[in-house]
């Protein structure tokens, strides 16, 4: 089932008429031309999307509660701040489909009510950012952005605002920050962005991968889209496989997939890498949950479950690896990127790295075990965000699975 | 390029001070005070909330800095295609240690992930990026470009 890589190989991204030519812009005309902004909301909702970025809220839910909110002024913003440890389909789809994105983003904006759009891109994406730009180039001279879209009365202008590489940026509300010259640190929530957001106004934020599913939507109806993958949480979903399996790379597959079927058919992973085995699956990147072997039949979903699909990333790690690299690796990315705003997040990734150095040249004291406890435990008790949650995340799967091999 | 035609291409409105930050940054390898004061006159902001702004992506330099800087992806996927290793071939290659400051013209840091994992391991001399790389390739990278 492909909704998003679908015609990645029969589009050029620098050129909007290869993009034409397989229906692009055609959801976005269907809107302008026939539809109410009630009516894209609704539709939206019935599919029941739900964001691709990690925490998988409800996109329909976001557009609705920010097109209903009145104010002078809306603004709608793609999130492309892509930087958890391992994961580039937002970057992927840039360079194989970029005008998904920015239909998806044209439609949202129109169904909110907004007038004004960005495109906020990681800073290292430079590669991304340029891709975008002359596909906006393209779209505003067709008229599908701009002022009078296709010839009616909306304007809708969007903006290419590139970040300076902070992983925290990603978060929706310390991007937001960025925008308007601030520190990139989280603000405290409610209220949340669709009710008060860039600027105090309303705003929805989505990830790219999400907008890049709302042609399809628009065109094939909510009812086809909510019957592809899980009921809970229908549509496709774009994986990153990496670590010790045989094809590496993007693979879109239905919601509700297990990591053994990604891992192990051949139209995904196929297998391990030889002579390699399996020892467990990291899912969602550096701030994701460790998976051993008997739960790797568990269905990835949106939604209540044990192991968070997150930003769809997959790490296969096999017994070679040794775990105390892998603790340094997590701690040295959260305690290079926590923002500094709150003092469990900052001390704690600090002292966390600090151990996990003490563990890699084999030099642990005799209350690190205790105190990485105590640090883990304020870590998702008493940070400000979700951020310290996730650096708490990894390690506290690896010290409970993995204790004898860690303190040997 | 002088610093005010910098700015003139932005208009003083807050989206733009950070892609006039990255500019200037990109003109002249790091912003003094004295850019940053003009900066914040020219966006009508004090110098307090530039700075404060400025110093908080890695990315932006307020300082010089003499040094040669060589990165290494630290991110999992990295990690599992060997950049423990390049680690340690920088390390006894420059006799230097990993994040530490003291050598006068070289510096070795891990780095948070590029998105570049497919191409992986990634090792940074500056802002030039090499992709894949082995373990035998750093004395090249160190000897061509450093």
């Amino acid at each position: 089932m492909q909704i998003i890589t679908k015609n990645w190989d029969k589009i050029n991204p620098l050129d909007i008429s290869s993009y034409i030519r397989q229906r692009g812009y055609e959801a976005l005309q269907k809107v302008i031309r026939g539809w109410t902004l009630e009516q894209v909301v609704a539709e939206i909702k019935k599919s029941g999307l739900r964001g691709r970025g990690g925490a998988g809220f409800p996109t329909g839910e976001k557009w609705e509660l920010a097109a209903k909110t009145k104010a002078d002024q809306k603004y709608f913003i793609c999130n492309f701040d892509e930087s958890e440890p391992g994961v580039y389909k937002d970057r992927t789809i840039a360079e194989k489909n970029p005008h998904q994105i920015l239909e998806g983003l044209l439609i949202g904006a129109y169904a909110i009510g907004a007038k004004r759009a960005f495109i906020c891109i990681n800073g290292h994406y430079e590669k991304s950012a340029e891709i975008l730009k002359i596909a906006l180039e393209q779209a505003r001279e067709k008229e599908f952005s701009g002022k009078g879209i296709l010839g009616s009365a909306i304007d809708i202008e969007v903006k290419i605002f590139e970040g300076a590489g902070a992983y925290i940026c990603g978060e929706e509300t310390a991007l937001l920050n960025t925008i308007e010259g601030k520190r990139g640190e989280p603000r405290l929530k409610p209220p949340y962005p669709p009710v008060s957001g860039l600027f105090g106004k309303p705003t929805v934020v989505n990830n790219a991968e999400t907008l890049s599913n709302i042609p399809y939507i628009i065109k094939r109806g909510a009812k086809t889209f909510s019957q592809i993958g899980s009921s809970i949480s229908p549509g496709t979903k774009l994986f990153v496989l990496e670590g010790a399996v045989k094809n590496k790379g993007i693979f879109e597959a239905p919601l509700g997939i297990s990591v053994q079927e990604l891992i192990f058919n051949s139209i995904y992973g196929g297998g391990l890498t030889s002579g390699k085995e399996f020892w467990f699956a990291q899912i969602g990147g550096a701030s994701g949950r460790l998976m051993p072997k008997n739960k790797l039949d568990q269905p990835l979903i949106y939604g209540n479950c044990e192991y968070p699909l997150s930003c769809g990333s997959i790490l296969v790690v096999d017994k070679s690896v040794d775990i105390k690299e892998m603790l340094f690796s997590w701690a040295s990315f959260f305690h290079r990127e926590s923002c500094g705003k709150c003092v469990p997040c900052r001390e704690g990734t600090y002292r966390l790295w600090e151990i996990a150095k003490r563990l890699k040249n084999n030099d642990s004291k005799g209350c690190d075990q205790k105190n990485i406890e105590d640090i883990l435990w304020t870590l998702s008790n008493t940070s400000f965000c979700p951020f310290g949650n996730f650096a708490a995340i990894a390690w506290g799967d690896a010290i409970k699975m993995f204790r004898k091999e860690i303190f040997n | 390029m002088s610093l005010q035609k910098i700015l003139l291409q932005f208009e003083p409105k807050p989206e733009n001070l950070l892609p006039a930050l990255k500019e200037i940054q990109k003109e002249n390898k790091y912003i003094n005070r004295e850019n940053c004061l003009k900066v914040a006159k020219y966006f009508s902001l004090p110098l307090a909330q530039v700075y404060s702004f400025a110093s908080f992506f890695d990315e932006i330099k307020l300082k010089k800095s003499g040094k040669k800087i060589i990165k290494v992806c630290s991110g999992g996927p990295c990690m599992m295609k060997n950049s423990t290793e390049i680690v340690r071939q920088i390390e006894l290659l420059l006799k230097i240690e990993a994040e530490n400051d003291a050598h006068p013209k070289y510096k070795l840091e891990y780095i948070s992930c590029r998105g570049l994992c497919d191409r992986g391991p990634i090792v940074m001399v500056d802002e030039q990026v090499f992709e894949k790389v082995r373990p035998e390739m750093v004395d090249d990278i160190i000897l061509n470009y450093l």
